[in-house]
């Protein structure tokens, strides 16, 4: 299976909403399919922590879910991105390139060395 | 705002039936359904694909499990478990929940009633400027016996120019009037007071204004203020009272306005004049007759003041002895003059009734203790099933907590409930006291607050004991132990051993200071009043100087002749009198004199006695003993010899062993002597009240003395109250429009006196006995409890050929030892406890042996009742059975 990374609080959330604002109204298992897809498979997520997080989220007022119909016909939960939940995912995007940028510098003259 | 409509959300999710369960199972499931499609796709078998589907997951119930912690508040439900376990828990012990909530409910209610009348009368906010800042100023003498007493206006304009420690310092005098032409005429009590006396207190009148400096001179506007009482009462609220004329003592005052309801000061004031003292009163160090009202300067302390203000009568003294020597100054702060009598019994009962509390705590500490210990196998079995410590700690402080919390609500019930009765203890009506007026005991937030820490306390009292048991617990340990434990564990033993201790000193405690209160109070009670109060009606009036002028005291002579001999000819008097003041009725007069032969004194030294002018029938009347000479007569009249009689104390005081009969008296002065012959000596009266000092009284005829208060006694021969009637009748028809102060029967009088006496030992008693009952049940609980736990070790002694006998020695002298420590931990603290109690006692020493001896030996007989009776049952059983008991 090799090495892979475990997805911590947060970044999940980041991930749930960036893939909600790409794909549009998605049930949770095509959000955990969507985001190991996009990893590349190189995380680790277990499905079941996904949950929780749409939860927080729906809570927080940044997504909202219906009942819907899956392409297989299947009866599923559809969670969706709200106002609220945009606003929210530019302003930690925005956060996390800040982050990146600051641990690049951080770590980048080592690599030099 | 996202965190809180998060927690909102949550909390709501804390409530989310079955639907919401359902739902979430049925999203799962949706998913698995589809990652197994998925999988199947893929070329799996349909058992690898649901398997591989479900690891990927984490597991389905893990996955609800972490939904659900998302969806609500964890904390909040564990809470909500625990009461509800709890609650199971309580329910399923109904004889020591109902025993543990009563004694809380009785200790939490009977401290939130007290607390309730301690935040009425002692912390309600007193409806003035600053209050903390505003003092009564007045001058003790021991020439003049010590009280606090008025001062001379001469003293007054010193301190006021030169003390440097107060903002403003205002004169009053007390100055009763007449009101006429408002329907029946009535007597007020005013007070003449200068116009910065209202500004010291901050308080301006809800209609018209106060008076000004200028309007506050002599010979200055005839203005008047009104009591709100009196404005809604006989002016019927006129809105337009500003600018009326109104007639007191005959002259036309112009009413300036109505003071705020709630204003009370000086206590049952109905109409405030100007002080309008002349400039040439400020040199008189004679007369003291000035009430001083001050406010300290905002970084003046109290003690400064005091400090200040007597280093500068000092000086005054120097310059002055003849008046002022041997004069010390007295502030007061407001709060305490307008308390003066009911502070201390209060505080007293809120000590009591804490006590109380501290017992029911003990109580319900020995209940839960030796509950808690019949549940360690619970604990035992769940601790090894993986309970931790922090969880079962949490368990039992949420029992205690909710124990504490039914017990609270309850005892908040029995407060409300109480605290009516209470202010009937508390009568409004009662002259010789100094009591503020409460009409209502509110149970306000405040009140709700302190019950809840009482609560919270108290569950914490009781609640730690059981909870450090429960915390000392091995798993292992305990399923030992309580299989084939043979002795009770030591740690158990002891803190089963303190409660009973705790209980039996407390209960001491209050029971030693009960006894002491209540045997006070026996003895005030049956103190001789030195006349006999039952039959006896009085009516107390004033004479408005108007038609009954001080320069002619004819008119005043004729009408005090006139009303005896009408009323003693009524139907239903036996006898009938008259008298200046009367006893118990908060009035009274002293006069000066001199001995024969006693070399002139210095002004202001003069031994004084209190002066009471009698008609001659008072003594009969009154029943008050002749105790040598004779009484007054009709001959006795104004132009004959002038005669007096003295009471014991002063024949005592004055004359020693000599006969006073024959000896004579100088009641005028020096230069304008008044002498008169000492023709009798009569009994003691307690005219303060039955647990008060009496003074050296000097009777005079009131034919020789007139006085302008006058209060007329009836012997009736029947129910006295029935008579008022009758007697006001016979009143007007001598004067119409004399208005009667007051008529009460002087049983009522002298039973009102000890209000709060009564009140204090009535409520102490009702604490002890409270006390009493919860210690016995505490106490027997946990004796029987202790003893039932040895059954084992009772059989085993029995069965190696111990006798009944020994078992029973055994288990008394178990108890012999308790009772010992916890009687010589009572009697210390009660001996702290008593000592605060000086102020309720009367005749009684404060470490009198034979209460406390009794007290003691209350508790003994309860503790070895409790023992006697589980050890006996012990004892009685066969030792294989106790050999097998658990």
């Amino acid at each position: 299976m090799g090495e892979k990374a475990d997805v911590w609080q947060g970044t999940l959330a980041l991930m749930v909403l960036k893939t909600l604002e790409t794909m549009g109204a998605q049930h949770g298992y095509g959000i955990a399919r969507r985001i190991e897809q996009v990893s590349d498979n190189q995380l680790s997520l277990n499905y079941g922590t996904l949950y929780p997080a749409l939860l927080k989220l729906e809570q927080e007022g940044a997504i909202a879910s219906e009942w819907g119909v899956s392409e297989n016909n299947r009866k599923a939960k559809f969670y969706k991105l709200t106002r609220a939940g945009r606003k929210q995912l530019e302003r930690e995007a925005k956060g996390w390139e800040q982050t990146k940028a600051i641990v690049a510098r951080f770590l980048s003259p080592a690599e030099e060395a | 705002m996202r965190k809180l409509r998060a927690l909102w959300m949550r909390l709501r999710g804390m409530f989310a039936g079955a639907a919401a369960e359902d739902e979430l199972s049925a999203e799962l499931e949706s998913h698995l359904q589809m990652h197994i499609e998925d999988n199947l796709r893929s070329g799996m078998t349909a058992e690898e694909a649901r398997r591989q589907a479900l690891i990927q997951l984490g597991g389905f119930e893990q996955s609800k499990q972490a939904y659900r912690e998302r969806r609500g508040l964890p904390w909040l439900e564990t809470l909500g478990q625990d009461l509800r376990f709890g609650m199971r828990v309580l329910r399923k012990s109904p004889g020591f929940t109902t025993i543990a909530v009563l004694t809380l409910a009785l200790g939490i209610g009977a401290n939130t009633a007290i607390f309730s009348v301690v935040k009425a009368v002692l912390l309600a906010p007193l409806p003035y400027k600053d209050p903390g800042r505003i003092v009564a100023v007045w001058t003790a003498n021991a020439a003049r016996g010590g009280q606090p007493l008025p001062s001379t206006a001469a003293d007054f304009a010193i301190w006021k120019q030169r003390s440097g420690v107060f903002e403003d310092l205002a004169p009053s005098y007390d100055n009763e009037m007449t009101l006429t032409g408002q329907g029946a005429p009535q007597f007020l009590i005013g007070y003449a007071v200068a116009a910065n006396y209202l500004r010291i207190l901050g308080v301006a009148p809800q209609i018209g204004r106060l008076y000004t400096d200028q309007e506050d001179r002599p010979g200055g506007p005839k203005v008047v203020l009104l009591s709100d009482h009196l404005w809604r009462t006989t002016f019927h609220s006129d809105p337009n009272i500003t600018g009326r004329a109104i007639t007191l003592d005959g002259r036309s005052y112009t009413a300036l306005g109505v003071m705020p309801r709630g204003f009370n000061y000086p206590q049952s004031v109905e109409i405030w004049i100007p002080s309008a003292i002349e400039p040439s009163a400020f040199d008189d160090f004679n007369h003291t007759y000035v009430r001083i009202l001050g406010r300290l300067k905002p970084n003046v302390t109290l003690a400064q003041a005091q400090v200040a203000v007597n280093a500068l009568e000092a000086q005054v003294a120097s310059a002055h002895p003849d008046t002022d020597s041997g004069n010390r100054v007295v502030l007061v702060p407001l709060r305490e003059q307008l308390n003066g009598d009911i502070r201390k019994p209060l505080l007293i009962l809120m000590g009591a009734v804490g006590l109380v509390l501290l017992i029911a705590c003990a109580n319900t500490a020995g209940l839960a203790l030796a509950r808690n210990a019949e549940r360690q196998r619970e604990i035992s079995v769940r601790l090894a099933l993986g309970a931790t410590r922090k969880r079962l700690l949490r368990q039992f402080a949420t029992e205690s907590c909710l124990l504490a919390t039914i017990g609270g609500g309850l005892g908040i019930l029995l407060a409300m409930a109480g605290s009516h009765f209470l202010l009937t203890l508390f009568p409004n009506d009662v002259s010789n006291l100094n009591i503020p007026t409460v009409t209502s005991i509110p149970i306000d937030r405040g009140v709700i607050l302190f019950a809840f820490t009482v609560t919270v306390a108290a569950a914490l009292l009781f609640g730690t004991a059981p909870v450090l048991r429960a915390l000392q617990v091995e798993a292992d340990g305990v399923m030992k132990e309580s299989g084939r434990g043979m002795t009770a564990s030591r740690r158990s033993n002891r803190l089963r051993s303190a409660v009973v201790v705790c209980e039996i000193a407390l209960s001491l405690m209050l029971l030693t200071g009960a006894g002491l209160v209540v045997a006070s109070f026996q003895k005030v009670v049956n103190a001789d009043l030195g006349f006999q109060p039952d039959h006896l009606l009085s009516l107390e009036l004033f004479l408005p100087p108007d038609r009954y002028p001080r320069e002619d005291r004819t008119r005043t002579r004729t009408f005090v002749e006139q009303v005896v001999k009408k009323l003693e000819t009524t139907p239903g008097v036996a006898s009938a009198a008259a008298t200046n003041y009367l006893p118990l009725s908060g009035f009274w007069g002293t006069t000066n004199f001199l001995l024969r032969g006693q070399a002139q004194p210095k002004d202001g030294q003069a031994p004084e006695a209190d002066n009471r002018t009698i008609t001659p029938n008072y003594l009969r009347t009154m029943k008050i003993p002749l105790l040598s000479g004779r009484d007054f007569t009709d001959a006795d009249r104004d132009g004959t010899m002038h005669v007096a009689m003295i009471n014991q104390t002063f024949a005592k005081q004055y004359f020693k062993d000599k006969d006073p009969v024959g000896q004579e008296l100088n009641l005028g002065s020096m230069e304008q002597p008044n002498w008169c012959v000492i023709v009798g000596v009569t009994g003691d009266v307690k005219a303060f009240g039955q647990d008060q000092p009496t003074h050296a009284d000097i009777y005079q005829p009131f034919d020789q003395q007139p006085y302008p208060i006058v209060a007329f006694t009836l012997r009736t021969r029947t129910d006295p109250a029935a008579m008022v009637k009758a007697a006001e009748q016979v009143l007007w028809s001598v004067d119409p429009e004399l208005p009667v102060f007051k008529a009460i029967p002087m049983e009522l009088l002298a039973d009102q006196s000890l209000a709060v006496r009564r009140a204090s030992s009535v409520l102490i008693l009702a604490f002890s006995v409270l006390a009493l009952v919860l210690a016995c049940i505490g106490i027997y609980g946990v004796m029987a409890y202790a003893v039932a736990q040895r059954t084992q070790e009772i059989g085993v002694r029995m069965a190696f050929g111990a006798r009944r006998s020994d078992v029973l020695r055994l288990i008394m002298s178990f108890g012999a030892r308790l009772a010992l420590l916890g009687i010589a931990i009572g009697l210390a603290g009660a001996l702290g406890f008593t000592r605060l109690l000086a102020s309720l006692l009367f005749e009684v020493n404060a470490m009198d042996p034979v209460i406390f001896s009794a007290a003691a030996a209350l508790l003994v007989l309860i503790l070895i009742f409790a023992c006697y009776v589980p050890a006996r049952r012990a004892a009685s059983i066969q030792p294989t059975e106790a050999l097998r008991a658990e």
